[in-house]
C-alpha cells in the first residue's frame, strides 16, 4: 500500500515507463523553459564573476550608455554599474523566491492535513484560507509591511502568506478525491491509523497537482516581488532587486530606456520560462 | 529651430520653357498675394492678442501630487496650492521679500516696534456675501495660536499680543517685543471665514475671498473650484474653473501633461523634466528661492550623532554637487547653509562652509575618537527623492568609514516620529521656511526649532542667536545680517542638521498658460491667469 495508485497508464508511446516529471521535462516546451530559467539562475549564482563592480558602488556618472567606461550595461541615476545591480538583482530575487514558495507550499500542505483530521479543524482552517485570499496580494503586502515596515522578511511574509491557502486548497481537494478511493477504503478497513493513512498513502497520490503549482507560485512571486520593490516596500535600498531597477528606471524610459531593459527581460524570461515548465508539467502529469 | 543651407545649383541645368517660366510667374505672383493676404490676416490676430492681452474663459487643471488635506488647512504642509486660489492673505512678498499690500491697504509700524496698524480693504466679500473686516484677521490670529492647528508659525502668532480695532476696516495688533518675522505671518496666515470653520476642516465647505470658490472636494480625486464673480480685483480671474487633480504617481503626473489632461503642475521633479523639455507645447520655469532644502539630521541624544565632531565629519563627507545633479536632476543649489541665494542670510561663505572631503571627515572621527564599528542607522521616507538622497548619503558616508543602514518609513509614520523627536541617529529629509525670513525658519520648523526641535538640540548660544534676530523688527541692514550670520554659524559649527541640497521649485506650465505665480509658501495665484 505503500506504492502510489496512478491512473496514467504503465508504457507511453512505446517508451519504457518513466516518473511523469521525468517524462515532462523531456518533452521541448519544458527544455525551453528549463533553459531559460537555468540562464537566469546561473547568472544570478555567478553574479560576483560576472561583474567587476560592485553593486552598490557609486560614482559621478550617471546614466552613462552601455559600454562606456568599462560599464556593459551602463550605469544608473546614481552612477552605479547597471549589469552588477542586474545580476546581484536576481540573485536577491531568487533568494527570497526559492525560500518564501517553498515555506508556503509547506505551510499549506500541512494546515491542509490537519484540516482532513477533523470537519472542524476543516472549518476553521477554510475560513481562514479565505481571509488570506480575501486580500489581493497588493493589500496583503501593504498590511503586512504597515506592520513590519520594508525589507527583506516582510516580503518572504508576504509572498507565504499568499501561496498558504493557495496550496492548501489544492491539497484539500486531492484529499476529498482520493480518499473515497478504494485503496483508501481498504486501507481504513484494514485498521490504518488516519495520520499513517493520510501522509503515507493518500499524499503521494495528491503531489502531482501541487508540482504544477509550485511551478506557478514561483512565477507569481516573481511578479509579487517586483511589485513590493517596485511601490518601495520591498527589499531595502541600497540592495538590489529586479523590481527596484524597474522602479528607479521608469523616470529615463525617454532619455536611457537600456536603464530598464535589463530587469525587464529578466523578467520576462524568468516568468516563461517558468510558465513552460509548469505547462509542460501539467501537461504530462494530466495524461 | 535648425536652418538648412539651399540645395547646390545642379551642374548642367536644363533650361525650362517659354511657357513655362511664364507659368511659373504667374504662379509665384499668386501665390506672393497669397503669402502677403495671409501675413495681413496673421498681423490682425496678433495684434488683437497684444491689445486685448487675456482672455476670458476656460477651465484650467493643475496636477498635484499629493491631495488636499483639509485638516491640515492652517499648516504647511506639501500640498498648499489651494489656498490663495479660496483665500487670500493680508500681504504679498515680491521677489525681494518686500511686502505688498492684498488684503491690508497698508500699514504702520510704531517706533519701539511693539504694535503695528493695519488699514484693511473695505471692498472685500467672503463667498457667501458676507463683507470682510478686522474681526476676521483678529480670528485667524487667534485661530494660528491653537496648539491643535500645528501652525509652524503658532510662535509668531503668539507674539500678538492683543488687538485694538478702531472701525470696521482698521486694526492694531500689540506685540509682546518686536517681531522680525510679522510680515512672514501676513503672507502665510490665510483668512478664513469663522462662521463655517468645523465645515472647511471637514472638507465641506471652504469660504473665503479669494478668486475662486469652492465647489467640493473628492478625496483621493482632487479639489473643484469655480469663478468668484464677486471678486475685489475688478474683472478678474480670467478663467472660470481650476481643477486641482491628483496624480499620486510621478508617470501619471507626467502623463496628464504630455496628454493635455493637465496644464500645470508644481509637482514634477527634477528627474522626470527630460521629456518635457523638449516638448515645444510647455514651458518650463525654475524658482531659485528654494522651495525646500534637502537634509542630514542628527539626534544629539543618540550615539554615535551625539558627538559634534561625527556631525560635523558627516557634513564633510557628502558630496552636495552629486545630490543636486544625481538625486534633484540639476534642479537645486549645493549648500551647506539653509538659505537661498534670495534669502538675506545667504552667504556665498556659509554655502561652502563643508565641502566634499572624506579625506578631512576621516581625520576628525579619528581625532575625536567616536567608534564607528557598529552600523549607525539613517531613516528616511520611502519616496523617490528621499531615498535616492538617502543612498547617496551611505554611500558617501561609508567612504569616509562610517557605515549606515538604511531605514526607509512612509511619509506618514516619518511625519510622526519627526514630529515626536524619535529620529534615529542620522536621518534625511526635505525642510522648509528657508525662504522668508531667517527668523522663521529657527522659530518656526521642526528640525531647527531653537525650543524644541526634532535632534533634541539645545544651547544658549543657539537660542540667544535665534532670539537676537527674531526679537527686532525687520531690517536688511548691517546689523541685522550680523544676526543672521550668528544664526547661520550656530547652525554650520554644532551641525545638528546638515544641509546638503537647496531644491529649486520648478512650474510645468503649457505654453498658453499665462500668468500663473506662486507665493512664498507655494500658494497658487491664479488672479492674472488666462489660456491663451
Amino acid at each position: 500500500m505503500t506504492s502510489t495508485v496512478s491512473s496514467a497508464p504503465a508504457v507511453r508511446r512505446g517508451t519504457a515507463a518513466r516518473h511523469p516529471y521525468l517524462a515532462a521535462l523531456t518533452t521541448t516546451r519544458a527544455r525551453i523553459g528549463l533553459v531559460l530559467v537555468g540562464a537566469v539562475v546561473l547568472a544570478g549564482l555567478l553574479a560576483p564573476l560576472l561583474s567587476s563592480h560592485a553593486p552598490t558602488a557609486q560614482s559621478g556618472r550617471a546614466l552613462v550608455p552601455p559600454g562606456t567606461g568599462g560599464h556593459l550595461l551602463g550605469t544608473d541615476d546614481l552612477g552605479r554599474d547597471l549589469l552588477s545591480r542586474l545580476l546581484y538583482g536576481i540573485r536577491t530575487d531568487l533568494e527570497v523566491i526559492a525560500l518564501a514558495v517553498p515555506i508556503g507550499a509547506l505551510l499549506g500542505c500541512a494546515f491542509a492535513l490537519l484540516a482532513a483530521v477533523h470537519p472542524v479543524l476543516d472549518t476553521v482552517v477554510q475560513r481562514a484560507f479565505d481571509l488570506v485570499l480575501a486580500f489581493p496580494g497588493l493589500i496583503l503586502a501593504l498590511a503586512v509591511t504597515a506592520i513590519l515596515g520594508p525589507g527583506r522578511l516582510p516580503v518572504i511574509v508576504v509572498i507565504t502568506l499568499a501561496e498558504i491557502p493557495v496550496f492548501g486548497r489544492q491539497l484539500r481537494a486531492g484529499i476529498l478525491v482520493q480518499r473515497e478511493r478504494d485503496y483508501a477504503v481498504a486501507a481504513r478497513v484494514g485498521g490504518t491509523r488516519r495520520a499513517r493513512l493520510l501522509i503515507r498513502h493518500i499524499l503521494p497520490n495528491c503531489a502531482d497537482p501541487l508540482v504544477v503549482q509550485l511551478a506557478v507560485s514561483l512565477t507569481v512571486a516573481v511578479f509579487l516581488e517586483g511589485a513590493m520593490s517596485f511601490l518601495g516596500v520591498g527589499v531595502r535600498p541600497p540592495e538590489p532587486t529586479l523590481g527596484n531597477s524597474l522602479s528607479q528606471a521608469l523616470p529615463y524610459l525617454s532619455q536611457a530606456p537600456y536603464f530598464a531593459a535589463g530587469p525587464l527581460l529578466i523578467v520576462t524570461l524568468l516568468v516563461l520560462g517558468l510558465s513552460l515548465l509548469s505547462e509542460a508539467l501539467n501537461r504530462e502529469t494530466r495524461r | 529651430m535648425r536652418v538648412h543651407a539651399p540645395p547646390a545649383s545642379p551642374a548642367h541645368p536644363q533650361l525650362p520653357s517659354r511657357r513655362a517660366t511664364l507659368r511659373a510667374a504667374g504662379a509665384g505672383a499668386l501665390a506672393l498675394g497669397a503669402t502677403g493676404g495671409l501675413t495681413a490676416c496673421r498681423s490682425a490676430v496678433s495684434v488683437a492678442a497684444g491689445e486685448g492681452g487675456a482672455r476670458r474663459g476656460g477651465s484650467l487643471t493643475v496636477g498635484i501630487h499629493v491631495d488636499f488635506t483639509p485638516a491640515l488647512l492652517f499648516t504647511q504642509s506639501d500640498q498648499a496650492l489651494q489656498q490663495r486660489l479660496i483665500y487670500n492673505t493680508l500681504i504679498r512678498y515680491d521677489e525681494k521679500l518686500r511686502p505688498q499690500p492684498e488684503l491690508a491697504r497698508s500699514w504702520q509700524y510704531a517706533d519701539d516696534g511693539r504694535s503695528i496698524t493695519l488699514k484693511l480693504r473695505d471692498d472685500v466679500t467672503f463667498h457667501d456675501g458676507r463683507a470682510f473686516t478686522a474681526d476676521d484677521v483678529i480670528f485667524a490670529v487667534e485661530n494660528l495660536r491653537k496648539p491643535e492647528r500645528s501652525a509652524q508659525l503658532a510662535s509668531t502668532a503668539r507674539a500678538v499680543t492683543g488687538f485694538q480695532k478702531r472701525g470696521e476696516h482698521e486694526l492694531v495688533l500689540k506685540l509682546a517685543h518686536p517681531v522680525a518675522n510679522l510680515f512672514d505671518l501676513f503672507e502665510f496666515m490665510i483668512i478664513t471665514d469663522r462662521h463655517t470653520l468645523d465645515d472647511a476642516l471637514k472638507g465641506r465647505r471652504l469660504n473665503g475671498t479669494g478668486p475662486f470658490r469652492f465647489d467640493r472636494w473628492r478625496p483621493g480625486t482632487g479639489v473643484r473650484l469655480s469663478r468668484n464673480d464677486r471678486y475685489w480685483i475688478p474683472d478678474r480671474p480670467y478663467l472660470d474653473s481650476v481643477e486641482l487633480r491628483v496624480y499620486s504617481h510621478p508617470d501619471a503626473l507626467l502623463s496628464a501633461l504630455r496628454s493635455g489632461q493637465a496644464q500645470l503642475s508644481y509637482g514634477v521633479s527634477g528627474k522626470h523634466l527630460a521629456p518635457l523639455k523638449a516638448a515645444p507645447n510647455f514651458r518650463i520655469k525654475r524658482y531659485d528661492t528654494g522651495s525646500g532644502a534637502a537634509y542630514v539630521g542628527a539626534s544629539v541624544g543618540t550615539k554615535p550623532s551625539d558627538d559634534k565632531s561625527f556631525r560635523q565629519a558627516v557634513a564633510w563627507a557628502v558630496d552636495r554637487e552629486r545630490v543636486v545633479q544625481q538625486a534633484l536632476g540639476g534642479y537645486g543649489l549645493p549648500s551647506a547653509a539653509p538659505w537661498p541665494r534670495s534669502s538675506p542670510a545667504h552667504t556665498e561663505a556659509d554655502r561652502i562652509h563643508y565641502t566634499h572631503d572624506p579625506g578631512k571627515a576621516r581625520a576628525l572621527l579619528k581625532s575625536s575618537g567616536v567608534s564607528t564599528r557598529t552600523r549607525v542607522p539613517l531613516g528616511h521616507p520611502s519616496q523617490p527623492l528621499h531615498t535616492a538622497i538617502a543612498e547617496i548619503v551611505q554611500y558617501d558616508l561609508e567612504q569616509a568609514g562610517i557605515r549606515t543602514e538604511l531605514q526607509p518609513h512612509d511619509s506618514a509614520t516619518f511625519q510622526k516620529k519627526l514630529i515626536s523627536g524619535t529620529m534615529p541617529a542620522l536621518w534625511v529629509n526635505l525642510h522648509g521656511f528657508a525662504q522668508v525670513h531667517p527668523a522663521t525658519l529657527a522659530v518656526s520648523a521642526y528640525p531647527f526649532n531653537e525650543a524644541k526641535n526634532t535632534s533634541g538640540f539645545r544651547s544658549k548660544a543657539y537660542t540667544d542667536a535665534v532670539r537676537a534676530a527674531w526679537q527686532q523688527r525687520d531690517a536688511d541692514g548691517p546689523a541685522a545680517h550680523a544676526r543672521y550670520q550668528r544664526v547661520s554659524d550656530q547652525l554650520l559649527e554644532e551641525a545638528f542638521i546638515i544641509d546638503l541640497a537647496i531644491q529649486d521649485q520648478v512650474e510645468v506650465a503649457a505654453a498658453r498658460l499665462r500668468g500663473a505665480t506662486l507665493n512664498k509658501f507655494s500658494y497658487l495665484s491664479l488672479d492674472h491667469a488666462y489660456l491663451a
